[in-house]
């Protein structure tokens, strides 16, 4: 049982019950964290879309409407020399001031919303020029009012020509920087667009990685089982063949030596016959042995429970096992509180399971020949209810700490023990196991490697009420599987 | 006692409504007398950066004829009149040209023609545009009826009057439904 080596199989194993869970929360976090950019992303490219409208594409409109309602207060002005009726003259007049009166607006609204030194210089620029141009138009207008439409052109080609080009530059270097800004934002958008693609493209790739990874983990991980299992049986059958082949060799040896009247005298013939006897109840038991742990995997055996008197069965036990001690050169010490509560189970079952205990401490004692049995009474604070103990405990190889967690499993073998020569099936501290939580119980174990272990059989007494429903669940959870 | 200073509270109450009543109902009769002197008034009116406040209706009557070609800051003087029709307008024949519309019309024709006349009148076919085209023109000058005037256009005085003012000698009959 004990043994200090960790194998490859075992460490990958031991990885890969919790690497899924790892694999799939640090894809879950990759996700999240990739989403959260990405979510980022494309509120951004939102934004920024919006700004370009907003703050270009609008900006551009305003502009374009601006130059339109320019070309509108020259092009009244210039109708009116196409005709010499005063009342048109006042009413294209009327028509140029109304689109005058507009642009002066949409210069003010520009300078208002101007956020650059180069815009505001620019918009300046711009409603001075604008002033100038009215000026002349005033002017030419006037002229075509009093009838004098050659002094109207002459200063209209004069001043109103190169003013009105100052105001369409500078209604165009406003175009210009709205264009460069749009251009910009458009960048950015696409630039926001591109990182997110990529980000997609990332979640895709660590979702489909981490999704590979896990399938593949999964399988590796039943494969491993699968292997284990087929090897731990194996490791079994071959154990439980030689543990039959050996008193089988004894039986058949004897019987051939009586068969052939090599033995005739009748003490070497009882002498025999106790040997016949002494073998066939090992394998007897090795058979019971078998048979009981299928029966307890089937959780078979719950129907028999009663109230037992745990003094009596422990004092059953180290009698019954008594001979086996003393054979093996052990000497057991047995400790006892008084007036043990009683528990509820099998008394059967309890007693196969002390009797493992006990087998185990002899075959694993190691030189000190001593094993120590004590039951007593305990409050276990994290179960919370009050319980028997019984604890075997004895100062042999102990067990190591890489192997504590493995003992119990059903045809776990150490391979240090396995390498030493002792025979056993490993399914006596799972049978143990097994019996402890149908009776509402568990087993423990506390070993330290060369100095012994202690297995602690923990039991809810009768009449407690934490302890009554621990039975109960133990008996419902055995029922139900 | 009490009630002596009672009916004098009441008395003096009465004759300060009354009162009140009696202004409210004096001014609204002001103010349609006003209203009523404005439609009957006629107002020489010019372009606001005309320097011209005042002209004597000696000079009126030369700008008018077309005697004259250019006010004292050298703007062309560009002659306003209604079309014909327009009780303005005959006002003007009347009281400025002395003269019916055969006469005006025959001295513009005349006088261009010989050069004696600079000015050649511009015809508007309302009030309203004669005012845009004073206040588009800076040499115009023309009338309105008083009430039609704005602060677009600036009034002189004609012999050191406004209309309105005693002894105004620029008179249009009221719109005909008023």
């Amino acid at each position: 049982m004990p043994g200090t080596s960790t194998g490859p199989a075992q460490t990958w194993g031991r990885f890969s019950r919790y690497s899924s869970a790892l694999l799939f929360f640090f894809t879950f976090c990759a996700v999240v964290v990739v989403g959260l950019f990405v979510i980022r992303d494309l509120r951004r490219a939102d934004k920024d879309e919006q700004n370009m409208f907003t703050g270009s594409v609008l900006s551009l409109h305003r502009i374009a409407a601006l130059e339109y309602q320019t070309q509108e207060t020259r092009r009244s002005t210039l109708y009116a020399l196409g005709t010499a009726d005063s009342n048109l003259h006042v009413k294209y007049a009327d028509q140029s001031r109304e689109a005058d009166h507009l642009v002066s607006e949409g210069i003010a609204a520009y300078l208002a919303n101007a956020r650059t030194r180069n815009e505001l210089d620019i918009g300046s620029r711009l409603r001075r020029d604008w002033s100038t141009y009215l000026s002349v138009r005033d002017e030419v207008l006037a002229s075509i009012l009093e009838g004098s439409a050659k002094e109207a052109v002459d200063r209209d080609l004069t001043e109103g020509v190169a003013s009105f080009d100052r105001v369409r530059q500078d209604l165009a270097e406003i175009e210009l920087i709205y264009d460069q800004q749009a251009a910009q934002q458009l960048s950015n958008v696409d630039a926001t667009s591109r990182r997110t693609i990529l980000r997609v493209a990332g979640v895709l790739a660590i979702t489909l990685v981490a999704t590979i990874a896990s399938v593949w983990t999964i399988q590796r991980m039943r494969m491993t089982g699968a292997i284990q299992l087929a090897k731990l049986q194996m490791e079994f059958v071959a154990s439980v063949s030689h543990e039959l082949r050996t008193p089988l060799a004894v039986i058949s040896s004897a019987a051939d030596n009586i068969a052939d009247g090599l033995v005739r005298e009748k003490d070497d013939l009882r002498k025999y016959g106790a040997a016949i006897q002494t073998q066939s109840r090992q394998m007897m038991e090795l058979v019971d042995q078998i048979l009981l742990f299928s029966a307890t995997k089937d959780r078979a055996g719950h129907a028999a429970f009663r109230t037992l008197d745990v003094a009596r069965i422990v004092d059953s036990v180290i009698h019954q096992t008594a001979g086996f001690v003393r054979a093996s050169g052990f000497h057991i010490e047995l400790e006892m509180e008084p007036a043990l509560p009683s528990v509820r189970g099998d008394a059967s079952g309890l007693a196969r399971c002390l009797q493992n205990m006990i087998v185990n401490a002899v075959k694993y004692g190691g030189e000190s020949r001593w094993i120590g049995v004590r039951a007593f009474l305990r409050h276990s604070h994290l179960r919370g209810r009050s319980e028997i103990q019984i604890a075997v405990r004895d100062r042999g190889i102990g067990i190591a700490k890489s192997e504590l967690a493995r003992v119990f499993e059903p045809f776990y073998r150490s391979p240090a023990v396995v390498g030493e020569q002792i025979h056993g099936t490993g399914l006596g501290l799972s049978l143990s196991k097994n019996i402890a939580e149908a009776m509402g119980g568990h087993l423990t174990v506390e070993s330290e490697l060369g100095s012994g272990s202690v297995f602690t059989l923990h039991l809810p007494i009768v009449g407690d009420p934490g302890s009554q429903a621990a039975a109960e669940n133990g008996v419902r959870g055995t029922t139900e599987k | 006692m009490l009630r002596r200073a009672h009916v004098l509270f009441l008395f003096c109450a009465a004759l300060l409504a009354g009162a009140l009543l009696a202004c409210s109902f004096g001014l609204a009769e002001l103010s349609a007398s006003e209203q009523a002197a404005a439609e009957r008034n006629l107002a020489i009116v010019v372009n606001q950066s005309n320097p011209v406040n005042e002209l004597t209706m000696a000079e009126l009557r030369r700008v008018f004829l077309g005697e004259r070609g250019h006010w004292p800051n050298g703007r062309r003087i560009t002659l306003v009149m209604l079309e014909p029709g327009w009780p303005e307008r005959a006002a003007v024949l009347t009281s400025i040209y002395h003269m019916d519309e055969a006469e005006f019309n025959n001295h513009f024709l005349h006088g261009l023609f010989t050069g004696e006349v600079f000015v050649s009148p511009k015809t508007l076919s309302t009030p309203e545009g004669v005012r845009k085209f004073i206040f588009n023109v800076p040499g115009a000058i023309g009338y309105l009826r008083a009430s039609d005037v704005d602060k677009t256009v600036k009034v002189i005085h004609i012999d050191e009057r406004l209309p309105g003012d005693k002894g105004y000698k620029l008179h249009v009959p009221p719109r005909e439904g008023k």
